[in-house]
């Protein structure tokens, strides 16, 4: 790594469609956000960090004994065997940091100055580390004898990076691009509202908007809004399946969290609270999120505590939704004879809990479930979450980790690769198109949708 | 003072006194931070059967065992050598039943009528053996291994330096090595498990007692949430 | 005493052939030498001039003395020993005052640089009338005598190690021999007393092979002192198991169990008693019911009670471990509320 600072290009921060892959050098370009003197950058990475430190956090910080497995379950060491990608060594500065500024014993490590202090050298390093490669996935969390859940690390070490302003440029520009217009892909309330409104002449569907009341309040993610729109009208389809009494609001139909994935709190809340609040104003029971990971994890797990009190309605990701229908017997299905793979998209299945509901629903499909090996829990990650598929520069890496993929997916031999987040789908579409793949990812809720039977008229 | 007097006088009031005040220490300085009450609705109620990874963990599912077994095994070897020596050997079993006389003024006969029960010298020597012959290799491991030489820190080297020294400074004991006489020999065995009391609580060695409490925790976040163990 | 040969003299007091072949081959045995030389051994014995003996008594009890002398009274050690030529010896010989001393200065320079000193009794270094022959204080007598020495045996614990006078307050300022002859062998047999057998095996050795025993770290003959009491003990498999004797009364100590937790010094005593035993052989401490103390170890008087078991540790008592409590608490709350001070200061910046 460079030992000076190099002057970092300061773009638009809303530039984000452009890639901007002409700088190569240094190998891990940093980005950084605003004119903070370095100083000040570390005191703020500092500060958020030790601010949000609970106790459960500190025991983490407190007893690992570096035995380096949680190597073995991380993707992007499983595919480059590079020592840096070990998952507890993307928390080095924070792990310092933390004995050094908040340990029990921090005093001592102040006084003798056994910690040196983090600089603003090596946060820039860490960048790559806790952004390019890290999806959150939490594989590591499942793999550590000692039971740190490190992905949890990685989230609170982000929100540092960002007080500092050292983060992937691609993540701050959507994180902010969305606080400004509401979407981090330019999915405003008005271009919602008109690819609704197109969509719904389109596909001979009535599309709920702004229903004053509704039991079902649903959300969508920019992902689906923008490259899968057919998502979009999979749900209103499986609404009026189901005979649901739902609706989008325009104050509350974006599912996407780039706060969470950046790092940026205050961000987050701000767009958890819009879905919450629109789905107190309508009245809903239910909130059902989109076919989206981090969404999941956003409200589902998150939401009440960025409410303050617990959530007035029910939180359900739409493989849940389908499942509850399946058992309810409100889904009539065409059985698809085909066989399938589910790939488990990690914050909704390993880190969600939501494990068996995607299954129900192929099962209810008539598909041959096919799992991959290893599946569920411990399935491998896409390699695009936690923001990394939105990274351009770790484009290279994360491809390599897809190869994880494709091999898993092919061992199957299974007809239809099926998964329950856009994310997780859009990786795969980036990969198959890179490796001239011949499979496509199938999302679960389009696919419950083309083969819904209608009832006769 | 001879230095065994030394090494089972002061020296052992002093680490022992050091052992309690570090780890009290450090175990409360971090489990009296506070804690935020998750208000999302848990998906299982029961959370505290998520206790069970405390037991769960203690094997890695077989997904992850290709590259960790190696790992695993040797890690349970010294374990298991090194506590079944440290609390069945006879001596040291009359060494602990002293504490307690000292303290409480009965052993645990008095307090319990049972007897703690002994291994051979035979089987302790061999448990040390294999115990010091997996450290060793763990050392080994350690600087080869191009990720554990990467995160390993002064911690780690002189962790397994205050863990390999009893082993070792007892087997000599026991054999009467080196042709120092017993005393010198005992009274380096006792410092050598002072200096192991005294590093303790500042050094990795506390994940003795913060294990429970991680694997406890993460145990109790993820069923909660229904998530994999 | 005419014959100067040592083997002319043993025939001479009645000794058959067979029984000195008998002890030639108990001492080989006990000084670990192979089988393949004892015949040297005997050849070597039957041709040893006897040597000139000094015998300087000190601070002592003449317990090394009585050891030496009366415990083994018909034996052949014995008769071995009186076959050195024991030219001084002030408590056993018929002589005394200046005739006495006279004998000692006629030994001296008849055998200046050859002759052999036992010395047994520590040495006073403080007020030089403590301890005093004919006149004349220890520590000079013991310079002037050295001079001439080939070696030194140190015989017993107190010309060993200090022994009883130089325990703990050690009112004389008494001191071993090692620590006032620098510049010549010096073979310390300890014990309080020591075993008859061993001093007859370190000169049986002296005289076979015209050298010093091999010694170990405290200047002991390693062939007698190379292992505890407690690795040749008769009770080593009750320690084994764990069975213990908890007092002397009790039913471990009638089963003869083990005697460690009565206090047994055997695991850190280095001596031949539990092989060569006492009494020509009868017994020894262990074996009549009682822990060995320790004697042939440096300072064991000072080692803390004799029925203290050796594992024990001098642990603080339950006040100081409830300080130990008190302070790590208290540092454990005080810095949980730093962290939380921390915490907020951050939130509020």
């Amino acid at each position: 790594m460079t030992g000076t600072t190099p002057t970092p290009r300061e773009p638009d921060p809303l530039e984000f469609d452009q890639p901007r892959v002409s700088i190569r050098k240094p190998e891990h370009r940093f980005d950084s956000q605003g004119e903070t003197p370095d100083a000040s950058r570390v005191e703020r990475a500092m500060n958020s960090f030790v601010r949000d430190f609970g106790r459960t956090a500190a025991v983490y910080m407190e007893s690992c004994i570096h035995c380096g497995m949680c190597a073995e379950a991380c993707h992007f060491y499983e595919v480059t065997q590079d020592p840096k990608y070990t998952p507890i060594w993307k928390l080095e500065p924070f792990k310092q940091a933390y004995k050094r500024e908040y340990g029990p014993f921090a005093f001592v490590y102040r006084a003798l100055n056994l910690k040196p202090k983090v600089t603003v050298d090596e946060l820039q390093q860490w960048q790559h580390l806790l952004y390019d490669s890290c999806t959150v996935c939490g594989r590591c969390s499942l793999m550590c004898p000692m039971g740190i859940d490190i992905a949890s690390l990685v989230s609170q070490a982000r929100h540092g990076m960002f007080k500092a302003g050292l983060v992937p440029h691609e993540l701050a520009a959507v994180t902010e691009r969305a606080r400004r217009e509401g979407s981090p892909l330019g999915a405003t309330p008005k271009v919602f509202a008109d690819r609704c409104e197109w969509l719904s002449d389109e596909h001979e569907v009535e599309i709920t908007i702004d229903k004053p009341r509704a039991e079902v309040l649903c959300a969508m993610s920019s992902i689906e809004i923008m490259k899968y729109p057919e998502s979009v009208v999979a749900t209103a389809r499986i609404m009026r399946h189901v005979g649901a009494d739902w609706t989008f609001r325009l104050d509350g139909y974006e599912a996407t969290n780039f706060g969470l994935l950046t790092g940026d709190a205050a961000a987050q809340k701000e767009l958890t609270l819009k879905i919450i609040h629109a789905a107190v104003a309508c009245g809903a029971s239910v909130v059902v999120l989109p076919e989206c990971g981090h969404a999941y994890t956003a409200l589902r797990w998150m939401g009440a505590n960025m409410y303050g009190k617990p959530l007035p309605f029910k939180v359900m990701h739409i493989a849940e939704f389908l499942a509850e229908q399946v058992r309810a017997g409100k889904l009539r299905l065409r059985k698809l004879g085909k066989s399938a793979t589910f790939h488990d998209p990690c914050q909704l299945v390993r880190r969600g809990g939501a494990i068996e509901a995607p299954r129900e629903v192929l099962q209810a499909l008539g598909v041959e479930l096919r799992e991959m090996y290893p599946t569920k829990g411990a399935n491998w990650c896409c390699g695009g979450g936690g923001g990394v598929v939105a990274i351009h520069r770790a484009d290279e890496l994360r491809h390599k980790v897809f190869k994880i993929k494709m091999e898993q997916i092919e061992q199957t031999g299974a007809e239809l690769p099926v998964t329950s987040c856009a994310n997780c789908r859009q990786t795969f579409d980036d990969g198959q198109a890179h490796f001239k793949w011949d499979k496509t990812m199938h999302s679960l809720l389009e696919l419950v949708a083309d083969n819904l039977v209608e009832a006769e008229p | 003072m001879s230095l065994l007097d030394f090494a089972r006088g002061p020296a052992l009031q002093w680490s022992l006194g050091i052992f309690v005040v570090g780890v009290l220490w450090r175990l409360l300085g971090v489990l009296l931070l506070r804690t935020r009450k998750d208000l999302s609705e848990p998906r299982r109620d029961a959370a505290w059967k998520g206790l069970r990874l405390i037991a769960l963990r203690s094997w890695p599912r077989k997904e992850f065992l290709g590259g960790t077994a190696f790992g695993e095994v040797l890690g349970y070897a010294f374990h298991i050598g090194f506590l079944l020596a440290l609390f069945f050997y006879v001596p040291h079993v009359l060494f602990f039943a002293d504490i307690a006389r000292g303290l409480f003024g009965t052993d645990l006969h008095g307090l319990t009528g049972l007897n703690w029960p002994t291994l051979p010298n035979g089987v302790v020597t061999l448990l040390s053996a294999i115990s010091i012959a997996a450290l060793v290799a763990v050392l080994i491991h350690r600087i080869v291994s191009p990720v554990k030489r990467l995160i390993s820190n002064f911690d780690d080297y002189f962790s397994w330096l205050v863990t390999i020294a009893p082993l070792a400074t007892g087997m000599a004991a026991f054999a009467h090595l080196g042709g120092w006489p017993y005393e010198r020999l005992l009274a380096v065995h006792l410092l050598s498990a002072e200096l192991l009391l005294v590093w303790f609580p500042f050094g990795k060695l506390m994940h003795a007692f913060t294990i429970f409490v991680e694997r406890g925790s993460t145990g109790m976040l993820f069923e909660r949430k229904g998530a994999s163990l | 005493m005419s014959s100067p040969l040592l083997g002319e003299f043993l025939r001479s007091r009645g000794v058959t052939r067979r029984d000195f072949l008998q002890f030639c081959t108990t001492t080989a045995a006990l000084m670990g030498l192979s089988p393949a030389l004892l015949p040297r051994v005997a050849a070597a014995l039957e041709q040893a001039r006897r040597p000139s003996v000094i015998w300087l008594p000190f601070q002592e009890c003449t317990g090394c003395t009585e050891s030496i002398t009366r415990a083994h009274g018909s034996t052949l050690e014995s008769l071995i020993f009186q076959g050195i030529s024991l030219d001084y010896q002030h408590t056993l010989q018929a002589a005394a005052g200046e005739a006495a001393e006279r004998a000692r200065e006629t030994a001296m320079q008849e055998n200046w640089g050859r002759y052999l000193l036992i010395v047994d009794g520590s040495i006073p270094t403080g007020n030089k009338g403590f301890s005093t022959v004919a006149g004349r204080d220890n520590l000079s007598l013991l310079q002037h005598v050295a001079g001439g020495a080939a070696a030194i045996v140190a015989l017993g614990s107190c010309a060993a190690f200090g022994g009883i006078p130089g325990a703990n307050p050690n009112p004389t300022g008494a001191v071993a021999v090692s620590a006032v002859v620098k510049d010549k062998p010096i073979i310390n047999v300890s014990g309080c007393p020591p075993i008859p057998v061993v001093i007859t095996g370190v000169l049986t050795q002296y005289l076979t092979f015209g050298k010093l025993p091999e010694l170990d770290a405290l200047g002991r003959p390693r062939s007698f002192y190379g292992q505890t009491i407690h690795d040749r003990c008769y009770r080593r498999p009750f320690y084994e198991r764990g069975q213990f004797a908890d007092s002397f009364d009790d039913e471990g100590a009638r089963q003869g169990w083990c005697l460690y937790k009565l206090g047994c010094r055997g695991p850190t005593t280095h001596n031949a008693c539990a092989t060569v035993k006492w009494n020509d052989g009868t017994s020894f401490p262990i074996e009549a019911g009682h822990g060995c103390i320790g004697c042939a170890e440096p300072g064991f008087w000072d080692k803390g009670g004799f029925y203290q078991p050796l594992s024990t540790g001098q642990w603080g008592s339950a006040r100081t471990l409830g300080m130990a409590v008190g302070v790590g608490t208290a540092l454990g709350v005080a810095s949980a509320a730093l962290a939380r001070k921390r915490q907020k200061d951050a939130e509020d910046a």
